[in-house]
């Protein structure tokens, strides 16, 4: 029964996870940045969700669409103007990108910080436990895994079975090739950096009903999704589901019998194990260039 | 070490130029320091005799510059960007403390072996944080500063998430005293790496790594070497700063922000430059400090939207800018005033038989996951023998020419050279043993000059007076002494092309690789190629050279021709009869009908 209480936390854990990382992922696979700043949108768009929520005594889950929609325009924006005109400077332009989403975070942090103050908040709704046959099941945790797992479906299929999905998912396997088939790919650069922020906008309001966040957990968010994405392969979408859900698991486990400390870092040892055993790690992504 | 070096810099300059040799007067060179010593100890002395505040002040911004020109090493020089320069900050100050807590140590010899710990930890790190490449290793120093600070939080050793409350001991003097040595310090070593071998290797790997393995750079240890160096300041500072809050935790020891700091002020300065890192510092801190005193809250966002901003409008920085002016410009490494008037050739050759085998390829073979690049290939090429190599593209010639320099691994079969296997050894050394090469589409150093371009293959890891010569001769022989100071912006393709075989000549190889040396040219610029390669039996240089189109122009300087067709030799033997034979026809030339 314990077993399966595990399981079943860390699989929800995993689920949101999924969506935690899916976006990193997107915007490295086209961009062939790690957006540094990820951690810092999840963040923010977690303590705005808050901050409607307790203000308005509304369903946190409606401002999903919303926020997710609000950052695809601000997504585009800022890839637009931050990013992109050096998407033509060669070899520097990855480590160039890096700096820039390295100085928003902050840019993104601190604001939030102003705004929503330093203090930990987490959502008391949805905070209803289910008992079924012993196990205790979190309505908040079903609703942030589930809805996790689906958007990252959702994109999946997007990904996989449309044209324009299909024109992104190239230009993350091969730029060169992608150019070749007529893909114009710095679109597609614009709609992976959008796509990537709105997932990681949603993310953060599915966070906030689970995990306790403040501005200043933006960087142990990117890295967890980092995590995530490395040991799933850099580009591997599947794998990096995977992932999400051996992290979930792992992390329910060590949770549950060494504390939250413990829980904390599981990430971070799995980040230098990674760092240890895999430094050209990224498998596929690597020789996909 | 460095003085010597520089002696033997300037007696060379002075031997290679006598009409030059009166310029630098060594009266004006002494004024020069001592008004630049005078100026340095009115403005260490000044902050001593006034407020408080004025103290901490100089003491903050002297930490920053000795911050900032230690991330400038690593990440300016090496191009290896750490986010995470505030490890190193952490151990000194942890040391430090734990030191002082635990021992009778006094602080002048705690903070030294804080230093001397922080070293021997990025000695490890460094072997393993160094071999990820350019994102991945930023990444990895912010999530290592992380890491620690959660490891510090959890070890009650070290005060746990509380941290160390330690006896307040240092006074503000001491530690400004302090301050300004870890700053000295900082800065010597960015100047050290800005005129000396080191430093060009470490921007070398900075430019094109692959290409500086190539040139006999050993790319491994000039990178770990410069993280090293890059430890010791911020340990330091760390130890000083420790003990003069008297109290550190893991928050302040393992501050993110401050990385966020060392970036801003270096880049806004100038990363990569002597004088960034110092001007960047002083300008934030000076104008941050009435700024902040309005929009305390601001500070670190406008720093973050202040890296955007100069990524985006101006990469170089302040010194960039200064740049356009013809200010504050790099000097390049061991330049003399003038080209050398006296081309040096390299020593004759070791008088053994003409028959001498240097390189025996034996049944060698390359397996790319099922694609066979190279199919049992076996050749020898003899003491300054030319060879050319035709095949199509994708018949195996470059694979081949990565083999020998140990870029590939091969499946199967043997490499010797000068009668020994090269398994095992780095391209960086086989490179120093005299197998060099140029690629196929020239790998040059962007941010050097054509002389330290050549001088950075010629130095074999150690700067020498004949370093200096091969590097003039390398350049007079391929003809590119009149642009010898040149960027490399500003050559041909033609020119290109001959500073790779220059940079190739300068190791002083038995052996050189030629990859598609004359592809693109026109007929004068092969004339000159042509040239050279007519020269290289004289040095007894043995040369190979892989072509696909331009073979009118290669089969008359050859000795020998062997024809790979899909990793398979077809042919090998005299130009001549290997062009005629009916095989090589067919499957190169096309059908005969």
């Amino acid at each position: 029964m314990l077993v399966l209480q595990i399981l079943i936390n860390g699989l929800l854990l995993g689920g949101m996870y999924i969506l935690l990382a899916q976006g990193l992922n997107l915007v490295f696979g086209v961009m062939g940045v790690v957006n540094l700043a990820h951690g810092a949108i999840i963040t923010v768009a977690g303590l705005f969700t808050f901050w409607f929520a307790t203000h308005t005594q509304l369903n946190p889950l409606v401002l999903l669409p919303v926020v997710f929609v609000a950052m695809l325009a601000i997504g585009a924006l800022l890839q637009r103007s931050l990013l992109e005109p050096l998407a033509g400077v060669g070899r520097k332009s990855e480590l160039l990108s890096l700096m820039i989403t390295f100085g928003l975070s902050y840019v993104l942090v601190e604001i939030g910080l102003d705004v929503f103050g330093s203090q930990y908040v987490s959502l008391p709704n949805l905070q209803t436990t289910w008992s079924l046959g012993g196990l205790t099941i979190n309505e908040a945790l079903v609703a942030a895994g589930v809805l996790g797992a689906a958007i990252s479906g959702a994109l999946q299929i997007w990904l996989r079975h449309t044209d324009s999905g299909k024109c992104l998912l190239a230009t993350s396997q091969n730029r060169i090739g992608a150019v070749a088939c007529g893909i114009d790919v710095s679109r597609m650069r614009c709609i992976a950096f959008a796509i990537g922020s709105s997932l990681a906008a949603a993310a953060g309001v599915l966070i906030i009903m689970v995990i306790p966040l403040a501005a200043q957990t933006a960087d142990s968010l990117t890295i967890l999704a980092f995590v995530v994405v490395a040991l799933g392969g850099l580009g591997d979408y599947r794998g990096a589901a995977l992932a999400a859900v051996v992290l979930g698991i792992a992390q329910s486990a060590v949770g549950y019998y060494g504390g939250g400390d413990a829980e904390s870092v599981v990430p971070y040892l799995l980040f230098i194990l990674f760092m240890i055993l895999r430094p050209q790690g990224l498998g596929r992504a690597v020789q996909a260039q | 070490m460095s003085f010597e070096r520089d002696t033997l810099g300037r007696q060379l300059r002075n031997r290679l130029t006598p009409a030059a040799a009166a310029f630098p007067s060594r009266g004006r060179q002494a004024y020069r320091a001592v008004a630049g010593l005078t100026m340095l100890a009115v403005l260490a002395v000044a902050p001593l005799l006034s407020s408080g505040y004025v103290l901490q002040l100089a003491t903050d911004i002297l930490t920053f510059v000795a911050l900032a020109y230690s991330w400038n090493l690593i990440s300016g020089f090496t191009g290896y960007v750490s986010f995470g320069q505030v490890t190193f900050f952490g151990m000194g100050a942890y040391a430090t403390a734990v030191m002082v807590l635990h021992t009778p140590i006094p602080w002048y010899l705690a903070i030294p072996i804080a230093v001397l710990l922080a070293a021997m930890a990025a000695l490890l790190l460094g072997a393993v944080m160094l071999r990820l490449r350019g994102i991945m290793f930023a990444l990895g120093m912010l999530g290592l500063a992380r890491i620690l600070a959660v490891v510090a939080a959890n070890w009650s050793f070290a005060g746990g998430a509380v941290g160390l409350t330690l006896p307040a001991q240092l006074t503000p003097n001491a530690v400004y005293a302090g301050a300004w040595a870890a700053a000295l310090i900082a800065f010597g070593l960015n100047a050290f790496y800005m005129r000396s071998g080191l430093g060009l290797s470490a921007m070398g790997v900075r430019d094109d790594e692959g290409a500086a393995q190539a040139l006999g750079v050993a790319t491994g240890r000039v990178k770990i070497l410069t993280f090293v160096l890059s430890a010791l300041a911020p340990a330091a500072v760390g130890g000083l700063v420790a003990w003069n809050r008297s109290f550190i935790d893991p928050t302040s020891a393992f501050d993110p922000n401050m990385d966020l700091q060392l970036v801003v002020f270096t880049l806004f300065g100038g990363i990569g430059t002597l004088w960034g890192p110092l001007l960047g510092t002083l300008v934030l801190m000076l104008v941050g400090e009435q700024l902040w005193a309005y929009v305390p809250e601001l500070q670190l966002a406008l720093y973050g939207g202040l890296v955007i901003v100069v990524v985006l409008a101006f990469p170089g920085g302040m010194v960039g800018l200064a740049n356009r002016f013809g200010w504050l410009l790099r000097r390049p490494i061991f330049a003399p005033r003038s080209f050398p008037a006296a081309i040096v050739p390299p020593p004759a050759p070791p008088s053994r038989p003409p028959d001498d085998t240097i390189l025996e390829v034996r049944d060698l073979s390359v397996h790319f996951r099922g694609i066979v690049a190279l199919d049992t290939l076996s050749f020898d090429v003899r003491r300054g023998e030319s060879v050319s190599i035709l095949g199509a593209n994708g018949a195996g010639k470059t694979t081949l020419f990565n083999a020998v320099t140990g870029f590939v691994v091969p499946s199967e079969g043997s490499i010797l050279y000068q009668d020994r296997p090269v398994a095992g050894l780095a391209p960086f050394q086989r490179a120093r043993q005299g197998i060099a090469r140029t690629f196929q589409i020239p790998r040059l150093m962007e941010s050097m000059t054509v002389w330290e371009n050549v001088l950075l293959a010629a130095q074999h890891g150690r700067l020498s007076r004949r370093a200096l010569e091969q590097t003039a001769w390398a350049l007079h022989i391929t003809g590119l002494a009149p642009m010898w100071l040149e960027s490399i912006a500003r050559l041909t393709p033609g020119q290109q092309r001959r500073l790779e075989l220059a940079r190739s000549l300068a190791l002083g190889p038995t052996l050189v690789l030629l990859d598609e040396v004359m592809a693109g040219m026109t007929r004068d610029e092969q004339e000159e190629i042509r040239g050279v390669l007519r020269r290289l039996p004289e040095f007894g240089v043995a040369a190979v050279a892989g072509i696909e189109h331009v073979i009118s122009a290669i089969a008359d300087i050859s000795d020998r021709m062997i024809v790979l067709d899909h990793g398979k030799k077809i042919a090998e033997g005299a130009p001549a009869a290997v062009l005629r034979d009916p095989v090589v026809i067919q499957s190169y030339l096309g059908e005969v009908r």
